[in-house]
Formats: structure tokens, C-alpha cells, sequence
């Protein structure tokens, strides 16, 4: 957020603001004793996330910052990003058409990370496309006007699918043996919210993006972070990393925008939405640390 | 009169036999894996093998192997796991000799048993100079101390098999195509070491005749699931029609 030099006053619509935030998240705590530290962080983020924008000294002294890097360990290794579009870089090696090959082959960690990360990619898109699947119906009945979307989406989602597919085929990493478990787990959720009305489906869909685009995010951090070490050291970044990196973008960038769609067709009106959004994101975090390992 | 080296100056134990990397890795077509064996371990491995035919999977052989590599026979224990190195060379080297000759396999890229059934008879064939010698091999293998690589060698062998047949399956399937695979295989290979025929064609009819069987068992599941599927949509259907909110 820019900062002006000096501090402005404070007006009576943030004092509004931040009286609604403190209420909301009193609210917040007393229905879910349960919640960690972490999670308080982050539903306390989200919350103050519009407060936040104004830019007022009040606000700093309020609601320090409650994350902190230890953190981010609590997490699967490929989850999490805060940061904006405009601050991801943009190195210049991932746009030159050069067809040399990357001059040293990747490391063990490095291939183990890829491994895994192409494996979790895959199941997330299984669930996804299961979802939409079992969620069109019972939505496009009760609101027509619907269906175009839930086709969009549908379609995205079974575009990637495909291209996470043919990417196991191709570099010969495994499926995740949870895989029936996670067919019939997706089939069930997308049902259920399907039954549940728009609302709580567009809910489903907003909390499920919201992890899997933080999980794609940060396995874009963590590829460009070699694409930077790689050029350091002058060495070619090769065909391979280039498109990896490519896919991955896009594909998170698409998944944002189901996100944004979801929030658009009311995904906030559900009730419950704190339970739908809790248990859906939470169920989406483990299954994510889950199809890592197994 | 051979040049003895003394042991400790060229050898380095490999981490291939000692501790193989227990989790899968993303196959680049960038570069080249790193070779599984140092070329020293390589070199007294692939003498002892060829003196298996004559004294069979024994520290013999490994001693003979140092011998001709120009090693000393005491250098026999840099592999701490005897006779059975010998054996986990062979399977590794015949895996890895699999994807060399691969390119003749794709003149059918649709048909992937028939793939399948080339390239396990390719296989089974690179085992005829010491099948004679193997039902040792196949003790040495069963071991409890050696059993978790054996098992895995035998997994990655029917990856590859799979793998370089044009499989695309990335489903539970696969899990259960390598499964099959792996059990047809060993089964194959034990039934050779029986088999008294002319160039081994009875081994080639029972490979055939166990991999029909593993597509019929593949197609009914796969019929049965249809169906059950088939049913549970048409009933869910059904109820629709009736008014029913599911």
C-alpha cells in the first residue's frame, strides 16, 4: 500500500469502518472458539482487508500485522501468496524465444518439487471439473440464466484437467492414490451445494478457488525464484521451465477469475457463508497437503 | 598379468544399491538421468555378470568380476549386499536397456498391448544368458533384507513397461495397470525358469495368454462400473422426472 508523508485525519466513515470490523470479528470469534492463531490472522485480514485500503496512521496502530514468516511452515510447501499482480516478476529470460536447452539439469529437490506439485495440480482439477459437474444441474434448473457461466467454467476447469493429464503422462509423475476418494468427496461437495441453492454453490466455488489460486500462486513464486537463480548465474532457462511457468500463470490466472465470478453471482449471500467458506477452504487445504505425500 | 589397483583409490560406494531415492521424480527431456552406477562399480559388476552362467549369483562371480576389472578380490566388500548387487545390476542395466531400443516399439502407437507384450518379451529374452542361473537370483531377490528393492525394481519395471508402451492412463488405473502388469510379469519370468522349450515360445504362449486374461479382467471391471454407474444415473434421473428435488 503507498503511504503519503504525512498523516491525514481521520474521517467518520473509516471511524464507521473500523467500529464494523471490530464488531464483525467479535462475531467472528465468539461462533468459532475452535479457530487457530493463523486462521484468526486470515479471517481478520479478509476482513479488514477494506479498511485497510484507506490510508490513515489509526489503521496501523489498530491492526498490526498478525503473520508473521514462521507461519507460512503450518502450511503445505506449495500454498499461500499475498502479493499483487503488479509486484510478480517478470524476468526477461521467460520471453526470449531461444531454443537452447537449460544448461544444468534441475536438482533432486527441485524434480521432487515438480513431482509433487504437478500431482496436487492434477487432483485440484479432478475435483474442480467434478463439482461443476454435480453443481450445473440442480443450478442451471433453478436459474437459467446460469447456465452459459457454469458452462464457462465447466469448460475452463476440463481444459486444464486435460493439460495437467497429458503433463503426468508426458513427465512421468504419478497420480495421487487418493484419487477415488477425491472423486467421490468433489461429486458429493458439488452436489450438496448444487441442492444447497446459487448461493451456497457460488460459495463452494469461492472458497475453492480461493485456496487453489493461493496453491498456484505459490508454485509460480517458487518457479520464478529458480528462473531468478538461474539467470544469477547467466544459465540458459530452457524450453521446459519457460513453459511450466507459462501454464501455471495462466492457469492460476483463469481459476482468479472463477473466483471473481463467483463473488459476483452472490457467493457472499450464502448462509451459512462463514461455515461454507471455513470447512470448504479447510477440507481444500488438507486434501492439497494430502495429494502432496500420497 | 593383470594390473592390481589398489581398492581405495577409484572406488566410492554408489548410493544406487545403498539407498535409492525413496520418492519419484519429474522426468526432464532436457538432460540425461545421472547413470545408477559409479563406472568403477559398473565395471566389476558387469564382469561378475558375465561370469554368472559358470558360477552362478556367488561371491564367486564378484570376485572374479574385481579380478577382471583389475581390482583386488578384496574389493569385493565395497558391496556390503554380496551376490545380490550382482542381480540388482542386471535388473537395473535390462530396465534401463528397455527405453534404448524403445523407438521400434512405437511403429504401433495405438496398440498399446501389443506394445506391452513386445517389450515384456524383449525383457524376458535379455534374461535367457543366466536363466539357468535365475531360480538363484529369485532366492537372492526373496530375502527379507532385499525384498523392498527387489519389489521396487520390479514396480519401475512395469512403469517402464507401461510407460513406453504409450499408456496415458493417470487415473486410479494406473495404479492398478502397473499392479496387474508387475504380477503378470514375475509370473512369466518364473514360469521361464522352467521352461525347457526350443527359444522359450512356451514362455512367450503363457505371457500372451496371462496378458489376455489381465485385459479381460480389465474390461469386465470396467463394464461393471459402467453399468453400476449407468443404473445409479438412471435412477437418480428417474426420481427427477418425478418431481423429486435430488
Amino acid at each position: 500500500m503507498a503511504r503519503s508523508g504525512r498523516p491525514r485525519l481521520i474521517r467518520v466513515d473509516q471511524i464507521a469502518i473500523l467500529l464494523l470490523c471490530v464488531y464483525r470479528t467479535l462475531a467472528l470469534c465468539s461462533r468459532q472458539r475452535t479457530l487457530t492463531a493463523m486462521n484468526t490472522a486470515s479471517a481478520l485480514r479478509a476482513v479488514y482487508r477494506p479498511a485497510l485500503r484507506q490510508n490513515s496512521p489509526i489503521c496501523d496502530f489498530l491492526l498490526p500485522s498478525f503473520t508473521h514468516s514462521q507461519s507460512r511452515k503450518e502450511y503445505a510447501s506449495v500454498t499461500t501468496s499475498s502479493a499483487s499482480p503488479k509486484t510478480e516478476p517478470a524476468p526477461e529470460t521467460l520471453n526470449s524465444r531461444s531454443t537452447a536447452k537449460r544448461r544444468r539439469p534441475l536438482s533432486t529437490e527441485q524434480q521432487q518439487f515438480l513431482d509433487s506439485a504437478l500431482r496436487v495440480n492434477q487432483a485440484g482439477e479432478l475435483a474442480a471439473t467434478l463439482i461443476y459437474t454435480h453443481q450445473t444441474l440442480p443450478i442451471t434448473r433453478r436459474h437459467p440464466h446460469l447456465r452459459p457461466l457454469m458452462h464457462h467454467m465447466y469448460s475452463q476447469e476440463a481444459g486444464h484437467f486435460s493439460t495437467f493429464n497429458a503433463m503426468l503422462t508426458r513427465h512421468r509423475v504419478r497420480p495421487t492414490a487418493m484419487y477415488p476418494i477425491w472423486t467421490a468427496a468433489a461429486s458429493t461437495l458439488g452436489w450438496v451445494t448444487g441442492l444447497m441453492g446459487r448461493e451456497a454453490a457460488m460459495a463452494c466455488t469461492e472458497a475453492v478457488e480461493t485456496e487453489i489460486g493461493g496453491h498456484y500462486n505459490g508454485q509460480v513464486r517458487v518457479l520464478l525464484s529458480w528462473v531468478k537463480q538461474m539467470e544469477e548465474k547467466g544459465e540458459e532457462v530452457g524450453e521446459e521451465m519457460r513453459e511450466l511457468v507459462d501454464t501455471l500463470k495462466r492457469v492460476r490466472d483463469e481459476e482468479l477469475e472463477h473466483l471473481d465470478e463467483a463473488v459476483g453471482e452472490g457467493a457472499k449471500e450464502a448462509r451459512p457463508y462463514e461455515l461454507l467458506n471455513r470447512a470448504i477452504r479447510s477440507g481444500c487445504k488438507g486434501a492439497i497437503w494430502i495429494s502432496e505425500k500420497v | 598379468m593383470v594390473n592390481l589397483k589398489p581398492c581405495h583409490a577409484a572406488l566410492k560406494p554408489s548410493s544406487c544399491v545403498k539407498s535409492k531415492p525413496c520418492r519419484r521424480l519429474y522426468h526432464s527431456y532436457e538432460h540425461e538421468r545421472p547413470p545408477p552406477f559409479v563406472p568403477a562399480e559398473s565395471r566389476i559388476l558387469s564382469a561378475a555378470l558375465s561370469h554368472v552362467p559358470t558360477h552362478g549369483f556367488a561371491t564367486a562371480a564378484l570376485t572374479q568380476g574385481a579380478r577382471d576389472a583389475g581390482y583386488l578380490d578384496v574389493s569385493t566388500n565395497l558391496f556390503p549386499t554380496g551376490p545380490f548387487s550382482i542381480v540388482n545390476y542386471h535388473l537395473v542395466t535390462q530396465r534401463l536397456a528397455l527405453a534404448k531400443d524403445a523407438p521400434s516399439t512405437n511403429n504401433n502407437p495405438n496398440n498399446i498391448s501389443e506394445n506391452i507384450r513386445t517389450l515384456a518379451l524383449r525383457r524376458l529374452h535379455a534374461n535367457k544368458p543366466i536363466i539357468h542361473r535365475w531360480q538363484e537370483a529369485l532366492s537372492l531377490m526373496t530375502t527379507p533384507t532385499h525384498l523392498p528393492t527387489s519389489l521396487r525394481e520390479l514396480a519401475l519395471l512395469s512403469d517402464e513397461f507401461l510407460f513406453l508402451a504409450g499408456s496415458t492412463d493417470v487415473t486410479s488405473t494406473w495404479y492398478t495397470n502397473r499392479a496387474g502388469l508387475a504380477a503378470i510379469y514375475a509370473s512369466a519370468e518364473l514360469y521361464m525358469t522352467t521352461d525347457m522349450s526350443k527359444d522359450f515360445v512356451e514362455t512367450e504362449e503363457f505371457l500372451t495368454r496371462r496378458l489376455e486374461e489381465g485385459e479381460k479382467i480389465k474390461g469386465l471391471v470396467g463394464s461393471v462400473g459402467a453399468w453400476a454407474g449407468m443404473q445409479a444415473s438412471g435412477l437418480v434421473d428417474g426420481l427427477r422426472s418425478k418431481g423429486i428435488w435430488i
